[in-house]
């Protein structure tokens, strides 16, 4: 039993990640009608820059310098690589843009800081155990959890509330009347981009405390982040969260009975999703809703 | 009367279709003007055209003293230009509200109290999503989005397409309220006796040119055209 609990955590942990992977995806899918193979890159630089600033800035430091790097190095990629392309209809395009970028960044990465596994250093006080019985439930990963959860609760009053909120929604439903209403839809996407790619750097960043960082750290959380956002259906924020976390979990379960099998659940709650239910578990409803 | 809009021999393509050949027109301060035609006749690509979602490829297009012919329509919404599109383009996942908050409010008269007076029904809706809307009322929200950018030029693109007459009258009440305020507005219409009531002056497109232009009262006194014309259209 308590294998299964500590294998379910372990699971939800990884669903967090994929939940706030998707849900940068599937902004800058919804806004930008970008597939960004990238994103996991911007994992990694996240995660990467938070590692070097750490002995200067401390954990907390880098914990915030970490995703803003992130999204500052979006905001660039937008600006001069993403931009020229929107005014092709083929996402094609910017598909292997940014498939190519992510070779890039991570093959960069590998020069800069090198091929092996490097740890991250996290505080000691959040690496005790919060219970003796539940030894797996770090401070840290009480942290991980509670600031994904913040993180996306902000998002969603940001969506809701604000006037740059309420634009991303009104564009990812028609962005050539967003734009004849005197909104600069170029700052918007630029901006919702950047933000995509802030959430990914804070998954990378939180995966480095537990995971360590590596290279290839970003392309082997991408496809399941993708799988995330097909289960819970595309253009659902919701739905990313909630795929991710379903996902996760369901991955941590497997492995306590049939280990190997883990990876290929996700693919396999992908199959039955699409079969039963084409659009995902929210996909139905339309955009952000 | 000087002229807030002039369109001068303008040239638009969807892809590789060659849809406006070389239409130029005008509008004047505080003018009503009229675009007719049939369905296809290249009313709609006008009106994008002007507003900058349809660039022109060739002409140029002056508003307000500048040449935006290149611009983003975004940067043309700013220059002072509202434009209400073609079936209104409410987002309907946003409450009306939200559709309000979208636009770029620009300082003037016009607020969201002003709008809520000048249609009150959006006010009393305004937690309401747009979808939820009746036609009329998604009419009203979108003639009230671009208000708030307090406009000097008004685009309207079939108003009056599916609406209950009543409620069509409602609309061009509202068009004129909008001069007597100041604004100038181009007009693209299908309904052809309605459209010649409100306007100063009309403009005939057929095959992406300009077939006619004169004076409403001129048009609406030569009967022969304005038969063929409304015979032409789907809906009169």
């Amino acid at each position: 039993m308590q294998l299964l609990l500590f294998n379910a955590f372990n699971g939800l942990i990884q669903g967090v990640f994929y939940a706030l992977m998707a849900l940068g995806l599937a902004l800058i899918l919804s806004l930008n009608s970008v597939i960004n193979m990238a994103h996991g890159g911007f994992l990694v630089i996240g995660a990467y820059l938070a590692y070097t600033l750490a002995p200067y800035l401390g954990f907390w430091g880098a914990l915030v310098a970490g995703p803003l790097g992130a999204a500052v190095i979006g905001l660039v990629v937008e600006r001069f690589l993403v931009r020229p392309l929107y005014k092709r209809p083929d996402p094609l395009y910017t598909l292997l843009l940014t498939f190519g970028l992510a070779l890039i960044i991570e093959d960069l990465t590998r020069t800069i800081w090198g091929a092996q596994g490097l740890p991250f250093q996290i505080p000691d006080i959040l690496n005790s155990s919060v219970s003796s019985v539940l030894f797996f439930i770090t401070g840290y990963r009480v942290l991980v959890v509670g600031i994904t959860l913040l993180v996306v609760l902000g998002l969603w009053a940001m969506l809701r509330y604000t006037r740059l909120g309420i634009r991303i929604r009104a564009g990812t439903l028609d962005l050539e009347t967003v734009s004849s209403l005197g909104v600069n839809i170029y700052l918007l996407r630029a901006l919702n981009f950047a933000l995509g790619c802030l959430l990914a750097g804070l998954a990378g960043v939180l995966a480095a405390g537990i995971l360590g960082l590596t290279p290839p750290m970003g392309s082997s959380l991408i496809m399941p982040s993708f799988v995330a956002i097909i289960v819970g259906g595309v253009g659902s924020l919701v739905g990313a969260v909630l795929g991710g976390l379903i996902i996760g979990v369901a991955a941590g379960i497997t492995t306590t009975y049939y280990p190997a099998a883990s990876d290929a659940v996700i693919y396999l709650i992908m199959l039955v999703v699409l079969v039963l239910r084409p659009r995902g578990l929210l996909g139905q409803e339309g955009l952000f809703e | 009367m000087s002229t807030v809009l002039e369109a001068k021999g303008v040239e638009a393509y969807y892809g590789k279709s060659h849809i406006l050949h070389g239409v130029s027109l005008s509008v004047a301060e505080r003018e009503i003007v009229t675009v007719l035609g049939r369905n296809g006749a290249g009313k709609t690509t006008t009106m994008r055209a002007l507003m900058g979602l349809t660039p022109p490829r060739g002409g140029s297009v002056t508003m307000l003293g500048s040449d935006v012919t290149r611009w983003p329509s975004y940067r043309i919404a700013r220059l002072g230009v509202g434009y209400v599109p073609e079936g209104r383009k409410i987002f309907g996942h946003l409450t009306v509200l939200e559709n309000l908050m979208v636009s770029e409010a620009r300082p003037g008269k016009w607020n969201l109290d002003r709008v809520f007076e000048l249609f009150p029904r959006l006010g009393e809706r305004k937690g309401q999503l747009g979808r939820q809307l009746s036609g009329g009322e998604q009419e009203m929200l979108a003639i009230a989005r671009p208000l708030l950018l307090n406009p000097r030029i008004m685009l309207l693109d079939e108003p009056s397409q599916g609406l209950a007459p009543l409620v069509v009258q409602e609309v061009m009440q509202v068009v004129r309220t909008m001069r007597d305020e100041g604004l100038s507005v181009l007009l693209v219409e299908q309904n052809v006796p309605l459209s010649l009531g409100v306007a100063d002056r009309a403009y005939i497109l057929d095959d992406g040119k300009v077939v006619y232009s004169g004076t409403a009262a001129e048009l609406s006194a030569n009967e022969e055209l304005v038969e063929r014309l409304a015979g032409a259209t789907a809906q009169h």
